[in-house]
């Protein structure tokens, strides 16, 4: 069974490895080596100019400031959201209960290239144009976190909840008493979820930034890439690998989380 | 903040009339609502630009220098997108409900549609206003962007089709490697030779039909006598437009013309002996092409090559004064000497006619003659584009897969090109028609 | 709130019809009313805008429209395009949702095990659902092209033709779809793996006593706790392919031959912001919404039918 374990082990890792490194391997290629017969897999000449010409072609750091409050801010918000929404949903009673959660699950059907439009022109004569609010407030509605945590607080054993309610427990203490503790590994999904999702948003950012004061990264980059001819790859890989790592950075330390939250639940519990 | 934006706009809009009094027509005075207002500006002078070549920083030098002489009336630069179809998207929620920019760049298939539905202002008048010679333009470029009488853009990145072909090939199949096929018959016997000399790989590679083929394949169908369109009527079903479909469908099959998505990188790494392409692609090949090459023109008869690339436009909806000074600054961002800078810059051709005779320029075009060959074919080989690729709504698209259609797709030409026939008409009926 | 909690807090409470307890309503008014309001004002409010305009013939770049009825939707359903569209749509959200979801509960349960090097794969295999979408299209050109990409290598060596990716309808769907179920298998994996991190392990201590095979464990005793995960992970991935955009951008824009790998969100996409035609987008955008709408209803009512 372990040797089994292994071997898929490897295969996945290969499968998923080969393309990740090839992303990573361009970021450091020099464009004839980039495209050449056969493919090279490792950089010849090794090219780490892409980088420094990635840091002094855009404004890197004022975009991944912006990149990390836009999407702090609407992590804590959606997380906060998204459980607030769900404990209504999954353990208290009031009418329309089934309907409202469908309104809220249906968001998630709403693509948002029929949105722009519309949200724009409101957020503009808000005057919110070019600004953080103008970005974060209309994302910040969450659909799919509600769903996700609805879903699991009723998997929690019947017997627990009943005996906070027989406790009168207040909201807030049942909450963080009873609630979260067993419930940690789901909302580190669901945190992970939602900071890959800000912090790739494109589209919305894009039409409401207009000067480098509130562009996040995925938009300050697509600089990088040529409209007409050729496109140098080797800076927009570079440019994508320093946007991806600081998620993969948080990644690492959150899953630990996930499960260290299964083990204080479980003591709990 | 935007509020407090137009408050400042506000300010900043009487002072630059007081600036430049005189030479204001007009809405003085008047809120934006009033008939022939239009909305009032913050004083500053916003450009949505994709930067198209990798641009933004020369565009950006190009707004210092003119923000040295106009302190009173700064220019910003926003970035409006990763290409033309995001900046389309950017200004047309601008248009739906928001701040709308002084000058945006406009391509050459989006720009239509924006004057068509008068979103964009014609620019005679206000050339004449502005003191802005017109003529000056190279007059092909200039005309791309006519309409019923009126300019509604500015040619500033312009760019054609050209040949490339890979010298040592030339050589190895014992031709001359110097130039290119006369006419596309010529290319047919080139071909196998070409093909034979570099291991049975394609004499010349064409992107595909989600890679613009259409745009490439329309210079082709003009040295057949036929066209996509003769003004708005439909001419693909046209016995010659259809023996220049037939004409690219056998070629494909013989393996003389291969069809990829990336050509330039295929080229670029020997996998064929030419390729048909932008002249944007100049300053990347030659950077990234490991043997020497030279570029041709297209075959002919001529015209055998069209024009593309992007213009600059201003909006209809800002105030008479904003379009002026809009006016005034698309002419110095277009003017010689700046053409000159923009244009080296970034592989484009110079929009003024007397750029060529720059001392400079000339000292230029010398040292890379590559660059010359498509100032030289503007002249003589190129014509402006068909009605049903560059006005007819999704018209590219459309052609483009037609033609992946009766190429890798193997389909019968004649059909194909009758239904692209039928449905270029349908789409002219009903979304064109009704608005000339 | 100080009494809120004595609500009924289990899922399915008694049904009294009468007596409803107002501070529990209150409470839960309190905590739904700014998601609610954020997602009516930003997503639904849109969206009524969208089904209006989806009677009108609007040029987004202009400042008139033409109220023309049915005859957008009469146009869809009649254009020969829509069925091929609709087609794809349906290849590619059927493969994608069984394909990343039998992948990634895979992933999950071998991740679960104790193995060397877990740490790191667990990251990895997440990171592909962080790299933007015009990144991976071009990662992938080095994997699919035909001339330099490393299938054709691979499949060189052993003496097949790779076949052209890019230009055959079917096989550029194919290539899409891998792509997608690449980039979204950190997802599904990373809500599974949670599931299975909350799992009730006495069950599985259980099962080890009395020796039930692996296999038999899983499906009997694994696979049941993870029902409403598997529930919520097809809504949400069935959702989420419906609407792919980026990869199809950054790989085929569509194409081949025109319409290869469009689906109907690329076609609202391409109507509305290519084409200009914002009335005959919004359209389709309708339609799709309708359609979504109706998959998801019948997903719950088939949970709710295993419930019971």
């Amino acid at each position: 069974m372990k040797v089994i374990g292994y071997l898929g082990l490897a295969l996945v890792v290969a499968m998923i490895l080969v393309p990740v490194y090839f992303i990573v391997v361009t970021s450091l290629k020099t464009q004839p080596d980039i495209y050449s017969d056969p493919l090279t897999w490792i950089p010849n000449p090794l090219q780490p100019g892409n980088y420094s010409y990635v840091m002094e072609t855009v404004n890197f750091g004022t975009y991944l400031r912006n990149s990390i409050i836009i999407t702090v801010i609407l992590t804590v918000v959606q997380v906060a959201l998204g459980v607030m929404s769900a404990y209504a949903f999954a353990f208290l009673r009031f009418p329309f209960r089934n309907a409202l959660f469908l309104v809220v699950v249906a968001a998630l059907m709403v693509p948002n290239q029929i949105t722009i439009i519309s949200n724009y022109a409101l957020v503009a004569s808000l005057g919110w144009r070019n600004t953080f609010v103008g970005i974060i407030v209309p994302l910040a509605g969450v659909a799919f976190g509600a769903f996700l945590m609805r879903n699991h607080f009723l998997s929690l054993p019947k017997e627990i909840m009943e005996a906070a309610r027989m406790d009168g427990t207040s909201f807030l203490r049942t909450l963080w008493r009873v609630v979260l503790p067993m419930s940690w590994p789901t909302v580190v999904a669901f945190t992970l979820i939602t900071l890959v999702n800000e912090w790739n948003q494109y589209l919305w950012p894009f039409l409401i930034a207009d000067t480098d004061v509130v562009t996040p990264l995925p938009v300050g980059l697509t600089r990088l890439q040529q409209n007409e001819g050729l496109t140098n790859w080797g800076p927009v890989m570079a440019g994508t690998v320093l946007t991806t790592v600081p998620i993969l950075i948080v990644y690492l330390i959150l899953q630990k989380r996930m499960i260290k939250g299964l083990t204080a639940g479980a003591v709990k519990g | 903040m935007i509020s407090r934006r137009n408050l400042l706009g506000l300010a900043g809009a009487g002072l630059a009339a007081t600036a430049i009094a005189g030479c204001t027509g007009g809405s003085t005075g008047g809120a934006a609502a009033s008939s022939g207002g239009g909305q009032k500006g913050s004083g500053t002078i916003q450009w949505w630009s994709n930067h198209p070549g990798s641009s933004k920083e020369v565009e950006q030098k190009i707004i210092d220098a003119w923000n040295a002489e106009n302190p009173n009336l700064p220019v910003q630069l926003v970035d409006g997108g990763a290409n033309y179809e995001e900046l389309g998207q950017k200004f047309n929620a601008a248009l739906a409900g928001g701040d709308l920019p002084d000058v945006i760049v406009a391509s050459d298939v989006t720009w239509f549609n924006f004057a068509l539905n008068e979103a964009t202002a014609p620019l005679d008048d206000l050339w004449k206003e502005a003191g802005v010679d017109a003529s000056s333009y190279v007059d092909t470029l200039r005309e791309d962007y006519a309409y019923d009488g009126k300019h509604y853009g500015v040619p500033f990145a312009r760019s054609t089709t050209l040949m490339y072909w890979n010298q040592d090939i030339l050589a190895k199949a014992g031709l001359a490697a110097d130039k290119g096929p006369q006419s596309w018959a010529e290319f047919a016997e080139w071909a196998p030779k070409l093909v034979e000399a570099n291991g049975g790989k394609p004499a010349l590679m064409v992107p595909d039909g989600s890679n613009y083929l259409d745009w490439y394949f329309q210079g082709m169908i003009w040295t057949f006598g036929g066209s996509y369109s003769k003004e708005w009527t439909p001419n693909f079903t046209d016995p010659k437009s259809i023996e220049a479909g037939t004409f690219l469908a056998e070629q494909f099959k013989a393996g003389h013309i291969g069809i990829a998505k990336d050509a330039n990188n295929t080229f670029g790494i020997g996998g064929s002996a030419g390729l048909l392409q932008s002249t944007g692609s100049l300053g990347g090949l030659t950077k990234a092409a490991q043997f020497p090459f030279i570029t041709t023109y297209l075959p002919g008869p001529k015209p055998g090559a069209c024009t593309g690339g992007a213009g600059l436009a201003i909006p209809n909806g800002i105030s008479d004064e904003r379009k002026l000074n809009a006016t005034k600054f698309i002419d110095f961002v277009t003017n010689t000497k700046n053409t000159i800078t923009f244009t080296q810059a970034t592989g484009y051709m110079p929009v003024r006619k007397d750029a060529v005779d720059d001392p400079e320029e000339k000292a230029y075009l010398e040292k890379t003659p590559n660059a010359m060959t498509a100032i030289k074919q503007l002249a003589e080989n190129t014509a402006p584009q068909d009605y049903a690729r560059v006005f007819i709504p999704g018209g590219g698209a459309r052609i483009g897969g037609g033609l992946d259609k009766i190429t890798i797709g193997g389909q019968d030409v004649e059909q194909v090109f009758e239904q692209l026939q039928s449905e270029t008409a349908t789409v002219y009926k009903r979304d064109i028609e009704p608005l000339l | 709130m100080a009494a809120a909690g004595a609500g009924p807090l289990h899922a399915e409470p008694p049904r009294r019809k009468r007596g409803w307890n107002w501070r529990e309503i209150g409470l839960a008014a309190l905590l739904l009313a700014p998601n609610l309001a954020l997602l009516v004002v930003f997503t639904y409010r849109p969206l009524v805008d969208n089904i209006r305009l989806s009677f009108y013939n609007w040029n987004i770049s202009s400042p008139r429209m033409r109220f023309v009825g049915l005859g957008n939707y009469v146009e869809w359903f009649t254009s020969s395009d829509s069925w091929t569209i609709m087609a794809n749509t349906v290849i590619f959200t059927v493969a994608a949702v069984a394909g990343s979801m039998v992948l990634g509960l895979a992933l999950a349960l071998l991740l679960d095990q104790k193995l060397f090097g877990r740490g790191a794969v667990r990251s990895l295999v997440f990171a592909p659902y962080v790299i933007s979408g015009a990144a991976i299209g071009v990662a992938f050109q080095f994997v699919f092209d035909p001339n330099f990409g490393l299938i054709q290598d691979l499949l060189d060596k052993v003496g097949v033709t790779a076949p052209n990716f890019y230009q055959n309808s079917g096989w550029a769907l194919f290539m899409v779809t891998a792509t997608y179920i690449w980039k979204n298998l950190g997802y599904v994996f990373v809500i599974y793996l949670a599931a299975l991190q909350g799992r009730r392990k006495d069950l599985d201590e259980a099962s080890e006593i009395d020796g039930t095979s692996p296999t038999r464990h899983f499906f009997r005793v694994v696979l049941p706790q993870l029902r409403p995960t598997t529930f919520f992970l097809s809504v949400t991935v069935l959702l989420s392919s419906f609407q792919v955009f980026d990869i199809i951008q950054a790989m085929t824009q569509g194409g081949p031959l025109g319409i290869g790998t469009t689906t109907i969100v690329f076609q609202v996409y391409q109507e509305t912001f290519v084409n200009s035609r914002a009335g005959y987008g919004a359209t389709v955008a309708t339609i799709m919404f309708t359609i979504v709408l109706v998959i998801t209803l019948i997903q719950v009512r088939l949970q709710d039918g295993n419930d019971a």
